[in-house]
């Protein structure tokens, strides 16, 4: 079976500066991939063209077999969905509106039946309200849904980052940092509900600089640096491999 | 409720008995200023504001939430209208003899008012528990009153023919708002309208409706305000565009004129170039869509654009329809322009002509009012149902965080195209309308700074609602009729007033509760 | 020639941009108001005898233009701009809009005769020279030669005095330049002061060329330069004064070329504008950005 996401010689060359160079990745159903890397390896640059936020400048991305290119919303239609490293909710609206709007592209509701209120707008509305709430039980934010986003604490906001991801019914969600400034509790609540999210049937792709976390959770590590991909293979092969010793040393590895 | 300490009381009591003494007595020492000024013992003119805003200086013995800032707004006002008057008369009297001494002593009254509630203990502010849950009756009436007195305030107002009188009655309406405000009541109302919605949408038209009946034939407010109707239509049209969707169109006027033109052109006036006769209701509708193509055909290549760069080129976009309309003379007639738009008529009912209902006799005017009351309606029914909806959620996700909204898997650019068209179509229509309420169309008509005061209509009333569109086109109608002696100091006004406004209070009028949230970072937030 | 005065103009918008991300509306109005700075010190404030004196009457007029046009442009950024630097992008712009045509009315109303257009004296000989065929008024060539002077002299003080590194340090991080000791308050007026300077240059300039002003000048002016400073990629200095030269040489043409040219003549600068923002939208020397948030 040929895996989710397949990921061949995707390059991000910006003016001069080679990000992302020739990195193959594959992500199976069910897996939860890690991709680490010191500052600067072009992590987020990869993801960024994993989801359609820049266009890669060379290489291909395929998802469930068929070819991704183009717009991000197209990306997140066809099951790819993503959290940024900084948090970009949308800052004035609710918990609860932020995950609807997560729902949009799998809500069909137009201009005549917005305006009309017919049968159909009202059941596709109860179908995603009752999503939304759930999902936000399920991050564990069920009782905050009437909080403006910006006032929820820096975890939560992760948290209602990831349920607005997961609103769009993802096939692979790609978190950026999703650790990032948290503290050891917290983490590990963030990597219970990562495996929570991965037993929902939805794959993940995680970059980390917490070496601790990511072996910890991933079935398999690709680790990037300078761009290209140095290694990957299961935590354990990762973690004793001369090269990454060798790349991360000097750099705090937790 | 308990009596204030007595020494607290009698410094403002003083000041309220020389109020109302000097209320009482002659304000002016020529005869003709508004009011009958210079007579006393009745309370003509802008003294009748006095006398209202002392009975604001009652806050004073009784203890209730947000007491000192109320009684320190109410005393302020009476400041304001005697101090403005006391200008005026010294203008209008040729200096100091102007007023007479029942102005001073009204000074001084107020002066003393305002000096006592500066006084008064902070005390706490107003509480939602001020205004506890009523009976359903109760809370009916208080909807329908706050209604009454809006209705009320507009007649009175446009009742009032001197410039200085006018002025009065703003800073007496200003006033008295912001003291009802510190007393917590517009909050209240707020609650109640938005718990009796339908009620207060079926009251709110009813006064609308009411209107024309109040004016005893006179057609003149009438005309204004079929005016004001269709600047409203295209203010709720740009608020899609500018409120929800968050994209700044500085050209929007440009589908206004769309709109007008075809309505000219295909209403066979007496000088139109093309020679057709389409029934008015299909005229309307093809006006919108005829917008509407103009907006994606405007859009399409634009809105990929950042926010700041789209309204640059909306702007020029603008500008190149107004240098067409006035270069294009086979169709447009050049500076000329299309005149003897006729009037509307459908199945033997002539939009021109006066009719009479129920023993009161309706100016034509009064039939396009009606005729825009009901786009009104239309184009309220669309902005609120697609505000909430699936569609005005994308549209809000995109003002705040494009590239966010993008990644949860919004297509932006058709939803900001979307937007667009949305908002052409409602000025396309209103435009159609436009042109056989004006009887003419040409090019001057649709200037960048036409499409400023559109914006300014939307941010002033409030960005994102729709009372605030309406209220921002009445006022920015309404004021410039009224104050005419200032006419030519009008743009600077103007000017002035925009500044000031994004200084203090950026969210309008009538913001909608996301827009305050954006505009005041620091307001607090709600309870979880 | 008039790409000149565009390009000119456009500077100030290109720097203010670079800066602080606003569309300064008004800057139109301070090349207008700098005008009028000049015609003022000509009209009333230079001695008769000395009026005649290019030497003494040129340098005035730019100085006291300079001088009016620099104390509007700090007090417009201190009381309007500043107090909303914070505030969501749509509020500076509606500021900027209504600082616009504040301006506008103040001079339409209460400068003498505002309502009307006023002759502006021609200080410079209105004589003209031959070259290869080709008659130069002298006008022109002090036209061409201040501008390019000055945006010479700009280029340098920006790469390097203090003040321009902190000025570059600035537009491209603010945050970072404040926590390096940059006072950013303190750039930002630099950066107004010098944009109003160039566009009341200008101002004098378009006096001196067209014999006229009124108080209108600055819209159309504004937002021609404007889109010069669009053309070269805003924020680009350089690429601010090629935008002006390429619109003024574009609308020369046109005006020439194209049959009607003339009744045409304000819509080639929208059309280019539109153009490339559509086909670049960083401009012709900018990087491509804008499409992106």
């Amino acid at each position: 079976m040929s895996p989710l996401l397949e990921v061949r010689g995707v390059t991000k060359r910006f003016e001069g500066l080679l990000a992302v160079d020739r990195v193959d990745l594959d992500v199976g159903q069910g897996e939860i991939v890690g991709v680490i890397g010191p500052n600067g390896a072009g992590k987020t640059s990869l993801f960024n063209c994993l989801s359609g936020l820049d266009a890669p400048t060379a290489g291909t991305i395929r998802f469930r077999g068929e070819l991704l290119a183009g717009r991000p919303d197209r990306f997140t239609r066809a099951g790819v969905a993503r959290t940024f490293q900084n948090i970009r909710l949308f800052p004035h609206m609710t918990a609860f509106e932020n995950v609807l709007v997560g729902r949009h592209c799998r809500t069909r509701v137009g201009l005549a039946s917005a305006i009309g209120r017919g049968p159909r707008f009202h059941r596709e509305e109860r179908e995603s309200e009752a999503r939304a709430g759930e999902l936000l039980a399920f991050v564990g934010l069920g009782r905050l849904g009437g909080v403006v986003a910006r006032n929820l604490s820096y975890g939560d906001q992760r948290r209602l980052e990831i349920a607005r991801a997961l609103a769009s019914e993802p096939g692979l969600l790609l978190l950026d940092e999703p650790r990032a400034g948290m503290n050891a509790q917290e983490t590990r609540a963030t990597a219970d509900l990562v495996r929570l999210i991965r037993d929902r049937g939805v794959a993940v792709a995680v970059i980390e600089h917490d070496m601790r976390f990511i072996f910890g959770l991933c079935d398999r590590v690709a680790v990037l640096v300078q761009g290209h991909k140095l290694v990957e293979g299961s935590p354990a092969e990762v973690q004793g491999d001369p090269r990454v010793i060798e790349a991360y040393l000097g750099a705090p590895t937790a | 409720m308990r009596l204030d300490r007595p020494s607290g009381v009698a410094l403002p009591a003083a000041g309220a008995a020389a109020l109302v003494a000097g209320s009482l007595s002659p304000w002016a020492t020529f005869a003709g200023f508004p009011g009958k000024m210079s007579l006393g013992g009745f309370p003509g003119g802008a003294r009748l504001f006095c006398l209202l805003l002392v009975a604001g200086s009652a806050l004073f013995v009784v203890d209730t939430g947000g007491r000192r800032r109320a009684a320190l707004a109410a005393a302020l006002g009476a400041v304001a209208v005697v101090g403005l008057n006391l200008v005026a008369l010294v203008d209008q009297g040729g200096g100091l003899g102007g007023p007479a001494w029942g102005a001073w002593l009204s000074l001084a009254g107020a002066g003393l008012l305002a000096a006592g509630a500066w006084r008064l203990p902070a005390g706490r502010a107003a509480a939602p528990d001020d205004w506890p849950a009523r009976p359903a009756s109760v809370e009916v009436a208080a909807v329908a009153v706050g209604l009454l007195a809006l209705l009320g305030a507009v007649v009175w107002g446009l009742a009032i023919n001197e410039s200085s009188r006018f002025v009065s009655f703003l800073v007496f309406v200003g006033f008295t708002c912001a003291a009802l405000h510190h007393l917590g009541l517009f909050t209240w109302l707020t609650v109640l309208f938005a718990r009796r919605q339908r009620m207060a949408v079926a009251l709110g038209g009813a006064a609308a409706v009411a209107f024309p009946f109040t004016q005893q034939g006179n057609a003149y407010w009438i005309r204004v305000f079929a005016s004001i109707g269709v600047f409203a239509v295209a203010a709720i049209g740009l608020n899609v565009v500018v409120g929800l969707a968050g994209l700044l169109d500085l050209g929007y006027v440009a589908f206004f004129g769309v709109g007008a033109y075809v309505g000219a052109l295909l209403a066979n006036a007496s000088l139109t170039t093309v020679h057709v006769h389409v029934p008015f209701l299909a005229v309307v509708l093809l006006g919108g869509c005829v917008a509407a193509v103009f907006g994606l055909v405007i859009g399409a290549p634009t809105l990929r654009l950042r926010g700041d760069y789209l309204a640059i080129v909306t702007l020029g976009f603008g500008e190149i329809f107004r240098i067409t309309a006035n270069n294009w003379d086979g169709l447009t007639r050049g500076p000329n322009g299309i005149s003897g738009v006729p009037d509307l008529a459908a199945g033997g009912f002539n939009f021109g002509a006066a009719h009479s209902l129920f023993g009161v006799t309706l100016p034509g005017f009064a039939n396009y009012y009606f005729v825009e009351l009901a786009l009104i309606a239309a184009a309220i029914v669309v902005f609120t149902r697609l505000n909430d909806s699936r569609i005005g959620r994308a549209w809000v996700a995109i003002r705040e965080d494009e590239v966010a909204a993008a990644a949860s898997g919004i297509d932006t650019i058709r939803l900001k195209l979307l937007a667009f068209a949305i908002g052409a179509f409602m000025a396309g229509c209103a435009g159609t309308v436009n042109a056989h309420l004006t009887t003419q169309v040409s090019p001057d008509s649709y200037t960048f700074l036409e499409s400023i005061l559109l914006v300014a209509a939307v941010v002033l009333g409030g960005m994102g609602t729709v009372p605030g569109a309406l209220l921002g086109s009445t006022a920015l109608f309404v004021l410039p009729e009224k104050l005419r002696s200032f006419q030519d100091k009008r743009l600077l006004l103007f000017g002035a007033a925009l500044v000031l406004l994004m200084r203090f209070r950026p969210e309008g009028l009538v913001p909608s509760r996301r827009r305050r949230r954006e505009f005041r970072d620091d307001a607090p937030a709600p309870a979880p | 020639m008039l790409g000149a005065t565009y390009g000119l103009i456009a500077l100030g918008y290109t720097m203010v941009y670079g800066i602080i991300q606003l569309i300064n509306f008004a800057h139109g109005e301070i090349f207008m108001v700098g005008a009028f700075g000049g015609l003022t010190a000509y009209r009333y404030w230079l001695p008769g005898s000395l009026a005649g004196n290019v030497w003494v009457a040129l340098p005035f007029v730019l100085l006291v233009a300079i001088g009016v046009a620099v104390a509007v442009a700090v007090l417009v950024e201190r009381l309007a701009y500043r107090p909303l630097r914070n505030a969501p992008r749509l509020a500076p712009l509606i500021t900027a809009i209504g600082v616009s045509i504040f301006l506008q009315e103040m001079v339409r109303l209460f400068y003498p005769g505002g309502k009307r257009q006023q002759p502006f004296p021609q200080l410079i000989s209105s004589g003209t020279f031959a070259v290869g065929g080709v008659t130069v008024a002298w006008v022109s060539v002090f036209v061409v030669v201040v501008a390019v002077a000055l945006m010479v002299g700009l280029q340098v003080f920006v790469k390097t005095t203090r003040t321009g590194k902190a000025m570059r340090a600035t537009s491209q991080d603010p945050e970072s330049a404040r926590l390096m000791g940059i006072d950013i308050d303190r750039v930002i007026v630099v950066t107004f002061v010098l944009g109003a300077a160039l566009a009341a240059v200008a101002g004098v300039m378009q006096g001196m060329r067209f014999a006229q002003i009124d108080f209108r000048i600055g819209f159309l002016a504004g937002l021609k330069a404007f889109t010069a400073a669009v053309l070269g990629g805003i924020g680009n200095l350089t690429g601010a004064v090629l935008g002006g030269f390429l619109l003024g040489i574009v609308e020369a043409l046109a005006t020439q070329y194209v049959p009607h040219g003339s009744s045409w003549k304000d819509v080639w600068a929208f059309v280019m504008l539109i153009g490339v923002l559509v086909v670049r939208p960083g401009g012709l020397l900018g990087e491509r950005v804008a499409t992106r948030a």
